[in-house]
């Protein structure tokens, strides 16, 4: 058990594991036997570690749902959903920006030196970013892109959704837990019975 | 080797061989403008001078599709794209049923040549058959690799998500009209035909059997690939829009509210997800395996920078005292002062500075004392400095210059009848 300590605090401290933040625990986490230890271990503190559905990121929740657990739970989703629309848009942006074929998921990597140069290429790129860097989660003051674009990335790394493998250097991955953000849209989708799939704007899709 | 040598001339002599090595060159000597032709879709008759551009018409290379517009005949282009594997315009033909007929018609001239004894035209026969045959399962084998070239480029040559899909789709039928194409082979039929030769058995049953079923292993490896890539594809397209939408949702629904899920008597796994706990540790000295660790580290403490920090936080603070002590002991000198000056109009008689100071043991400077009360004095409005008389008790420190020191000074109120004295 001493071994798994590191791992053990990073989880407690509320990381997400998975192969683009920490390849090697990400590993270890598959091993059942060890999670059933975790867990053990976990129990007096009412946390244990949850996978998401396609199991590529782990983490902790809680076991009961105690009256503390869901004051948590409640904040943290409140969050969580008004964070939703500017990290939707942004994946938008990205995607489009970079000119990819899907939707941004883990293992994807930013340059964003590229990023920049495509959004500044293009005017309405320039305005969506600008809006996009006056949200409230992103609160960047700056009215110029080069900087606009520092703080989201950077922002959206503090809530991490975006790994910075080296700390000089302007580049980052996207981690798994953007993996939990889609299944969070896919799961509130269904169970508001939200009709967006056919009703939908087409012009959204060409937007 | 001299029959090989009495082939090649054999060859050689065929009309059909000048010819075909006539127009292969001219291919090759206008390979620049041909290729642009092949990629921009039609060609400049600009690009060649009456002559050559009648050639190349005459050799079946370029025609004109209407009346405007000259381009490659369909067939060079196929031939370009094949040797290219430009995917784009690689055509796939699994026309199997074509091909059969052709070995049936080819087998029976064989047959009628051999029961007549030609042992030339026969020989011509079985080389065309053979043709044809490796013609039907190389179309195969090219098919295939088409496919499975572009599956490997994840079908690179379309940029859209959507247009990758839809070319999967296209792949997927040609790869049902492939196995289409293997269902009409029939061997019963093809052994019925080759009879009791063994050549032609060995070339329509063995051979052919041997390669078509090479060929379904590497279609079902084909469609395998397929299947996922369209299921990887088929997940991209649905998660981008899944986002799409869903940020148009909340875009036009700026007020939706979303369940209040982590107080459900069940709550949903994905909104599981546990608070930080910070575990903090500090320094104990409470076992004492530990104090030698603990020692090293109190010794290994930078001391000198920390010396310097706190020390320049302590001066900080120093100063700022400092400066406060200062400012209140200046507002009780001037005040001290100041009711020296009321003792002044009090007292009958002029009062001495430096007497004052040392009844009222107060605790100033004596030199501090006295600039204090001229300062003072100086300091007030015209008319009620002209109620004082200021004299100060100086004498000269050197002759040779003149510096005078003040020893002491004395202040007493100018009474009306002075001030009139002196007015």
């Amino acid at each position: 058990m001493i071994e798994h300590g590191p791992l053990l605090e990073r989880l407690l401290e509320g990381e997400f594991i998975c192969t683009v933040t920490d390849e090697h625990s990400f590993h270890k986490l598959q091993n059942n036997e060890l999670v059933d230890d975790l867990n053990h271990f976990l129990r007096p503190l009412n946390r244990r570690v949850a996978k998401n559905d396609d199991g590529s990121v782990y983490f902790l929740a809680y076991c009961d749902l105690t009256q503390n657990a869901r004051m948590h739970l409640g904040q943290q989703f409140t969050s969580t959903v008004q964070s939703l629309l500017p990290m939707l848009e942004w994946m938008q942006l990205v995607q489009e920006a970079l000119g990819r074929d899907g939707a941004l998921s883990a293992g994807d990597t930013i340059k964003l030196q590229d990023f920049e140069s495509k959004v500044v290429d293009n005017q309405s790129l320039i305005q969506r970013l600008a809006h996009l860097a006056n949200d409230k989660v992103f609160k960047s003051s700056s009215d110029k892109p080069d900087m606009q674009i520092k703080q989201v990335f950077k922002r959206i790394k503090e809530l991490g959704y975006l790994h910075q493998p080296h700390k000089d250097r302007l580049f980052y991955t996207v981690t798994g837990k953007v993996e939990q953000l889609i299944e969070l849209v896919r799961f509130i989708k269904d169970e508001e019975g939200l009709l967006i799939d056919d009703e939908a704007p087409e012009q959204e899709a060409m937007f | 080797m001299s029959q090989a040598l009495k082939q090649k001339s054999l060859v050689q002599s065929n009309p059909l061989f000048e010819l075909g090595k006539e127009r292969l060159e001219l291919i090759g000597k206008h390979a620049d403008a041909l290729m642009q032709g092949y990629l921009q879709g039609q060609i400049s008759e600009l690009a060649f001078s009456q002559q050559t551009l009648q050639k190349l018409l005459d050799s079946r290379v370029l025609f004109y599709p209407d009346e405007q517009s000259l381009s490659l005949r369909p067939i060079v282009n196929e031939l370009i794209a094949s040797l290219t594997q430009d995917e784009r315009k690689r055509q796939i033909n699994s026309d199997v049923g074509e091909h059969l007929d052709q070995i049936h018609t080819r087998v029976q001239s064989l047959q009628g040549a051999r029961q007549k004894g030609d042992y030339v035209a026969s020989e011509h026969h079985m080389q065309l058959l053979t043709e044809r045959v490796q013609d039907m399962t190389g179309q195969f084998g090219d098919a295939i690799e088409s496919i499975w070239h572009r599956l490997n480029t994840e079908f690179g040559f379309v940029s859209s998500l959507d247009d990758k899909i839809l070319e999967i789709e296209l792949a997927q039928r040609q790869l049902r009209r492939i196995l289409d194409g293997f269902g009409i082979i029939n061997f019963d039929d093809l052994i019925q035909l080759a009879g009791s030769d063994g050549a032609l058995r060995k070339l329509l049953v063995s051979q052919l059997q041997a390669r078509i079923s090479e060929h379904s292993g590497s279609l079902l490896e084909v469609q395998k690939r397929l299947v996922l890539l369209m299921a990887r594809f088929r997940q991209q397209q649905g998660r981008a829009l899944l986002i799409n939408r869903m940020s148009a949702f909340l875009r036009q629904h700026p007020n939706f509210q979303i369940g209040d899920y982590p107080n459900r008597s069940q709550v949903p796994a994905v909104v599981n997800q546990a608070r930080g706990i910070n575990a903090q540790a500090f320094i104990a000295l409470d076992r004492s395996q530990d104090s030698d660790a603990l020692a090293e580290l109190a010794r290994a403490v930078p001391r000198q920078l920390e010396q310097n920090s706190q020390s320049e936080t302590q001066t900080e603070g120093f100063t700022l005292a400092v400066q406060n002590l200062v400012a209140t002991e200046q507002k009780q000198l001037a005040k001290d002062v100041e009711d020296f000056f009321i003792q002044v109009i009090e007292s009958p008689q002029a009062l001495s500075g430096v007497d004052y100071l040392a009844k009222k043991e107060l605790p100033w400077e004596p030199e501090m004392w006295l600039f204090q009360i001229v300062a003072e004095h100086q300091g007030l409005p015209q008319q009620n400095k002209q109620c004082f008389i200021l004299e100060k008790d100086s004498a000269q420190q050197s002759r040779f210059n003149q510096l005078h020191i003040i020893k002491d000074v004395t202040v007493s109120v100018r009474f009306a009848d002075d001030y009139q004295a002196t007015g």
